[in-house]
């Protein structure tokens, strides 16, 4: 068979194909990896590479095509140059990634059923969660990521890309790690997705060529995720011996000045140099210098303190301070210890005796408790038997487990080996989702790593026991998150959970005993050795011990990632860690466990973050995803925007959540749209409960919580949306913009709308072109009068 | 080499099933229990001899130790459990299922054309049997539920043809023609269509009026054994086809042959005899073991003699068991539904006889059995287009000798071609749709705005496969993986939009090879049929 085939006027080089199929084999198992390098090649899956791999493998044309077309990631159509990814992840969604959206489909003139524009330049296509929610709206265009967009900034976006593309400006490696020494000053910067995306490249590079300009006695040290994503990028300036000072919100030109505080120019030429160089740019610029004070954050600031103060860190033990690859510094700082004792001294039922006695729950959202999961895996029969850390964080609006593979690996590592000792298994698989880039580099590097030190493979530090991992990369589905589906997509398959009994434990990966554990629960694990069971079990509540990892995000002042001990009250990390609503709009609800959960309302903040007390209120713990919501945002809206979610998601395999959710779905969008009727809420009621009742697995078994959480709450609203009311004015079928007498006539409505829906007409009063206007919002938001009301049509 | 054997533990766990004990061994699943205590679970997605595949949830069970509802085809049965199969919760769960299932279900089992015909003739299939050149098998069809096809092919209006939805294309076929054609072709031969009956019940049934719907009575009652006489006070049978439709449109030679032929089922005729002069109603009930009213249009004077309710000049008969007021005596035709309707009092007349023979044999009469009906309403222009993929596209034919001459053989089959099969073709054979009935489903649960488009893949010498119909069960998906056929039939997509295609969109031909026959005959729903 010829290497290349033509395929219209073009010719495709097989030659990839074979590479693949040579490095990743013929299994069937294989398919996914295949797969993704074809894709990553040929920026799509041509037939022709596709019938290669069935004459090259054991995979057939009936399970090529059934898994190539399950999974999101995978392209049948070519693309364009460019893929522009918008975020759809809840805090995206409540910052409005639909005007965003709009605003996109508008500007690449896309039409319906298109999702490429004219010249074949950008694709766009809608992904679940880029876990960068405190930068919400967000897109990603290739490898560059923007946040905090306006449907009025999107074209500047794809300007400033197409820039950047002209002076091919890649970002630098993290891989080029100085090694920190002693007395040197660190200047410490975050490389977190969240402060990357918020531009902490460009800032590293500042301040490298200002270092190196002054020859400073500094060390730029990249560091995890501190968790203060509304402050990103953050940069730290730890002396020797002195206190940190952190500055915040960091832009590129201002880098050097913060460096040039710090340090004096050593060597009088280079002071010279450095002064004149300042002279001249005072000379130059037209603003005035404006102290760097602005950007520092006293870590003994009221905002900071209350968003530090309450947080235990366990899983992100050490956050901020360690360099997420520096393994000594990990080994320094306590690392490994843990492994090392249950390896050498601790029988693997003592270490399962610590781990039940300690309270631990599953962290992945159901709460099993993680030490009689380990206990019937060590029990089963079978060999040989595995160890997966389930990474694929589906929920949009959650970012915990990112945080926690970026910025502490070692840790989730080290938890894995000490798990994987206790039940007995010997080779295992990190399943991380495609769309968390840099944690799997990073964990890549990590497991390499600690390889090289002998901590994986065949005998960990000479204890006889060893582990050998390996990284399975997601493909775009969300139902690939449930312990049996996640197991079809290892084995190759359709990834469609099946029923249990019997569970993983007992026969999981082709058919063996396997220990599933979400990635916070082996971060867990290591502290739990080393500090011993009753100081876990010491903090939390009765049922729910330890502490949790929450991603805050949505309309709240202060989002990010935050580890808190369980029993905390809803109302203590909204108010206080938080700092309550930004802007004038009142706090009214907190979603909580993504497209499962549901709403705690403003008056039941005062509910404890436990299993069981947040079950009762009609909600779930969940992974750990928070997203604050304010009056303007409308909970009908938010229960269909989880609806349309989980039916996107849905693997289709069980009648109840493949039609049941399309069913509720479909009445949500008629609410929405202004086409309710009588006997909806009842309808949705209905179909809710016997779709909890019949869906196989737990994607459809929780589809319809937000929908039966908000109608518990909020059914004044759904009984408004039946009457063609949207009390929140979000739903834009019922809403519309009307411009007032407050009006001045400035023109900036007219000048910012970007559906040419206003009239400039300085100095007189405005108005706004109903059949045009797109309800974006933006004229209402730059208003400075408060002339444009949002009003109910009915 | 000395062979070593094993001894092995069975492990058995013993459960309940409705109350009744069973023992079965671990690895049994809560269908096979069920199974080896003779308890029936309505399944779809499972195909015997594999792994349970948990998609349809209609094997649904209650297991009252654990209060859960359980997929039996796949849940393990363990021991001291507790299961019920026909309580009312377990039906209602299994009633929501296919409530769902029947949402987006687009197909419709029976034509349009069958729907309208008041005696629900199968008008699809008998086409089907002329354009295959089947002729007696399509006057079998056509006389399942018409006594009297060679009459009603001469002055049935054919409401049938105004509801064919060819007409959308071009013109309606020619049903009413046909089924002339096929009727005639009968009699014109050498051997008759005559039906077997079935033994004497010893059971006898007065039937006064021997007109369309006392004739079609007759002849079904004597189909099921019970003897029938026939008694009216004209001279000869037939009521208003001889004394009120004119000899050019209807001639006497082809009334007669078909009232021949009721004869040879015999069936006595009494003629020239009056109820009520010659006979009392009363003196009947006597005599006989049921009465079918059919004196066709009444006038007050006669009404009270024959002892039922009559309303404004109308025979009170209910709709479906067609009982008056006196429970033994059965109502229909003109007496009771004015119309001059000849079908419907035909389709009367078979109801009648259904409804007395569940009468005789102890059931609940309750008449003809209504089956589920999925319906697709009314189709969009594309769809029209999509059933004419494999249709002659040939307008309506016109007899050569005229529209009262009927059609020729060569005629029939070419306009029997015109027909777009917009029926199912395993409407007897399908899963669903007996489920549906028996649990009373509802297609209309569900306030559906658009549904998803009405397919035909037409790609395969003899099955055609309608995706609109399908429950992605997966059974022809596993059948073909486990046959190892090269391209087989494999799911593609997913969530809602899943569908069951084959490989590279090659045709259907080259996906089922080996296995035609086993998907076809095991797809649960009509999704997979021959042509």
């Amino acid at each position: 068979m010829d290497a290349t085939e033509k395929k219209g006027t073009e010719t495709i080089d097989l030659s990839v194909v074979d590479a693949a199929v040579a490095e990743h084999g013929r299994a069937v198992s294989s398919v996914i990896p295949i797969l993704q390098k074809l894709q990553q090649h040929y920026r799509y899956l041509p037939e022709a590479a596709l019938r290669r791999v069935c004459e090259m493998t054991e995979i057939t044309p009936a399970l090529i095509a059934g898994v190539s077309t399950f999974y999101s990631q995978f392209r049948h159509k070519p693309m364009g140059r460019h893929l522009i990814s918008i975020c759809h992840g809840t805090a995206c969604h409540v910052k409005g990634s639909e005007l965003i959206h709009d605003a996109l489909v508008r500007h690449l003139k896309l039409k319906e059923g298109e999702d490429t524009g004219a010249g074949g330049v950008f694709t766009l296509e809608k992904v679940a969660c880029l876990g960068c929610c405190t930068l919400a709206p967000v897109i990603k265009i290739d490898g560059v990521t923007y946040g905090h967009l306006t449907p009025d900034t999107v074209s500047r976006a794809i300007r400033d890309f197409l820039e950047l593309e002209k002076r091919r400006v890649v970002p630098r490696h993290h891989d080029q790690l100085p090694s920190s020494v002693e007395g040197l000053t660190e200047i410490r910067i975050g490389v977190g997705s969240c402060c990357v995306a918020g531009g902490s490249q460009k800032v590293r590079q500042e301040l490298e060529n200002e270092a190196r300009k002054l020859g400073a006695a500094a060390v730029i040290k990249p560091v995890g995720c501190v968790g203060m994503c509304h402050q990103t990028p953050l940069v730290q300036i730890v002396a020797p011996g002195g206190e940190p000072v952190t500055y915040a919100k960091v832009k590129e030109e201002d880098a050097a000045q913060i460096v040039r505080r710090h340090f004096k120019p050593s060597g009088i030429v280079r002071r010279i140099r450095t002064g004149l160089s300042v002279a001249i740019e005072q000379l130059l610029t037209d603003e005035t210098w404006e102290p760097v004070n602005r950007y520092v954050l006293d870590v003994r600031d009221a905002p900071v303190c209350a968003f530090l103060g309450r947080q235990e860190r366990i899983a992100s033990e050490w956050c901020g301070n360690l360099d997420p690859l520096d393994i000594d510094e990990y080994i320094a700082n306590g690392g490994f210890t843990a492994m090392q004792k249950c390896l050498e001294a601790g029988r693997p039922e003592e270490v399962i005796d610590v781990i039940t006695r300690s309270g631990l729950r599953g962290r992945g959202g159901a709460g099993f408790p993680a030490g009689r999961k380990w206990a019937l895996v060590r029990g089963a029969e079978g060999s040989p038997k595995y160890i997966i850390c389930n990474g694929d964080e589906g929920d949009p609006g959650a970012f915990m487990d990112r945080m926690l593979l970026e910025s502490f690996p070692y840790r989730v590592l080290e938890g894995m080996i000490i798990a994987a000792h206790a039940v007995g298994a010997r080779e295992g698989f990190l399943y991380i989702r495609a769309e968390y880039p840099l944690a799997l580099q990073r964990i890549r590097e990590a497991i390499s790593r600690m390889a090289a030190r002998g901590f994986l493979g065949d005998n960990t530090g000479g204890s006889g026991f060893g582990l050998k991992l390996a990284i399975v990369e997601g493909a775009g589905a969300f139902v690939s998150g449930e312990e049996t589906a996640l197991l079809a997509a290892i084995e190759g398959r359709r990834s469609m959970p099946r029923f249990r009994p019997p569970y993983p434990a007992e026969s999981g990966l082709w058919g063996k005993p396997t220990n599933i554990n979400n990635v916070e629960t082996y971060a867990l694990v290591p502290w739990i050795m080393r500090k011993g069971s009753g100081a876990f079990a010491a903090m939390g509540t009765a049922s729910s011990k330890g502490t949790k990892v929450f991603s805050l995000a949505g309309k709240v002042r202060r989002g990010g990632l935050i580890e808190v001990p369980m029993g905390i009250t809803i109302r203590e990390i909204v108010e206080e860690i938080g700092g309550g609503t930004a802007g004038d709009k009142k706090f009214k609800a907190v979603q909580i466990g993504g497209p499962s959960g549901g709403c705690i309302p403003a008056k039941l903040a005062d509910t404890i973050v436990d299993y069981e007390a947040l079950e009762a209120a009609g909600c779930i713990m969940g992974s750990g995803g928070m997203v604050v919501l304010d009056e303007s945002d409308c909970m009908v809206d938010i229960a269909r925007y989880f609806m349309t979610f989980t039916q996107r998601e849905s693997c289709g395999k069980c009648t109840h959540c493949r039609i049941g959710t399309k069913r509720m779905l479909e009445i949500l969008d008629r609410l929405c749209d202004g086409r309710g009727e009588k006997g909806d809420i009842e309808r949705l009621e209905h179909l809710g409960v016997t779709t909890k009742a019949g869906s196989l697995c737990g994607l459809g078994r929780t589809a319809p919580n937000p929908v039966l959480s908000t109608i518990r709450h909020f059914r004044d609203e759904y009984e408004a949306h039946i009457e063609g009311r949207c009390p929140a004015g979000k739903c834009r079928p019922l809403i519309s913009y009307h411009i007032n007498e407050k009006c001045i006539g400035c023109t900036r409505c007219a000048q910012a709308c970007p559906a040419d829906a206003i009239d400039l007409v300085p100095y007189q009063k405005h108005e706004i072109k109903q059949d045009k206007c797109t309800k974006c919002d933006t004229c209402r938001q730059v208003c400075p009068s408060g002339a444009v009301d949002v009003m109910n049509k009915m | 080499m000395r062979r070593l054997r094993v001894e092995e533990k069975i492990v058995v766990m013993k459960l309940t099933i409705n109350g009744r004990k069973v023992t079965v061994e671990k690895g049994a699943t809560v269908l096979d229990a069920a199974e080896s205590a003779g308890v029936n679970v309505p399944t779809l997605c499972h195909l015997k001899g594999s792994a349970g595949f948990t998609s349809c949830g209609v094997c649904v069970v209650k297991e009252q130790v654990s209060g859960r509802l359980l997929p039996s085809c796949t849940a393990p049965a363990a021991e001291g459990m507790v299961i019920e199969t026909d309580s009312e919760e377990v039906k209602h769960a299994r009633r929501n299922t296919l409530d769902l299932l029947l949402s987006e279900h687009v197909g419709d089992c029976e034509a349009p054309c069958r729907l309208t015909c008041p005696a629900h003739m199968n008008i699809p299939k008998m086409i089907r049997q002329i354009a295959a050149g089947r002729m007696r098998e399509a006057v079998e069809t056509v006389k399942e539920h018409i006594a009297l096809p060679a009459v009603l092919g001469r002055i049935c209006p054919a409401p049938c043809e105004k509801a064919c939805r060819r007409s959308r294309y071009d013109a309606s076929l020619a049903i009413c023609l046909l089924k002339r054609f096929a009727a005639d072709a009968d009699i014109s031969s050498k051997e008759e269509y005559l039906p077997v009956c079935r033994p004497d019940s010893g059971r006898k049934v007065a039937v006064v009026g021997a007109g369309p719907a006392g004739l079609s009575a007759a002849y079904y009652l004597a189909l099921a054994g019970h003897a029938c006489t026939v008694f009216d006070d004209r001279d000869e049978p037939g009521g208003q086809l001889r004394y009120g439709v004119p000899e050019n449109i209807l001639p006497r030679s082809v009334l007669e042959s078909e009232i021949e032929t009721i004869k040879k089922l015999c069936v006595v005729f009494r003629m020239k005899t009056r109820i009520g002069r010659d006979l009392t109603v009363a003196g009947l009930k006597k005599d006989f073991d049921a009465i079918v009213l059919a004196p066709g249009k009444i006038d007050t004077s006669a009404s009270t003699d024959w002892g039922v309710e009559v309303v404004e000049q109308r025979i009170k008969a209910d709709e479906h068991s067609f009982l008056t007021s006196d429970g033994k005596i059965f109502s229909g035709g003109e007496a009771v539904q004015p119309g001059h309707l000849a079908v419907r009092a035909v389709g009367h007349g078979r109801s009648m006889a259904v409804a007395i023979d569940q009468y005789f044999n102890g059931l609940k009469v309750t008449g003809s059995h209504r089956l589920f009906e999925s319906r697709m309403g009314k189709l969009l222009e594309p769809e029209i287009f999509e059933l004419m993929k494999e249709t002659d596209i040939s307008a309506g034919i016109e007899p050569a000798g005229g529209a009262s001459a009927g059609f020729q053989i060569d005629e029939a089959v070419r306009e029997s071609r015109r027909c777009m099969h917009c029926d199912c073709r395993k409407s007897d054979d399908c899963r669903l749709r007996d489920y549906a009935g028996e649990y009373a489903a509802s297609q209309k649960r569900f306030h559906v705005e658009g549904r998803k488009s009405f397919e035909r893949i037409v790609t395969h010498s003899n099955v055609i496969f309608e995706p609109g119909k399908c429950i992605k069960c997966g059974i022809c998906v596993r059948i073909t993986e486990r046959a190892h056929e090269k391209l087989g039939l494999t799911f593609i997509g997913r969530g809602f939009d899943t569908t069951v295609g084959v490989p590279f969109n090659e045709s259907l031909g080259a996906g089922l090879q080996e296995t035609a026959e086993k998907c076809v005959s095991h797809c649960p729903t009509g999704a997979l049929a021959f042509k």
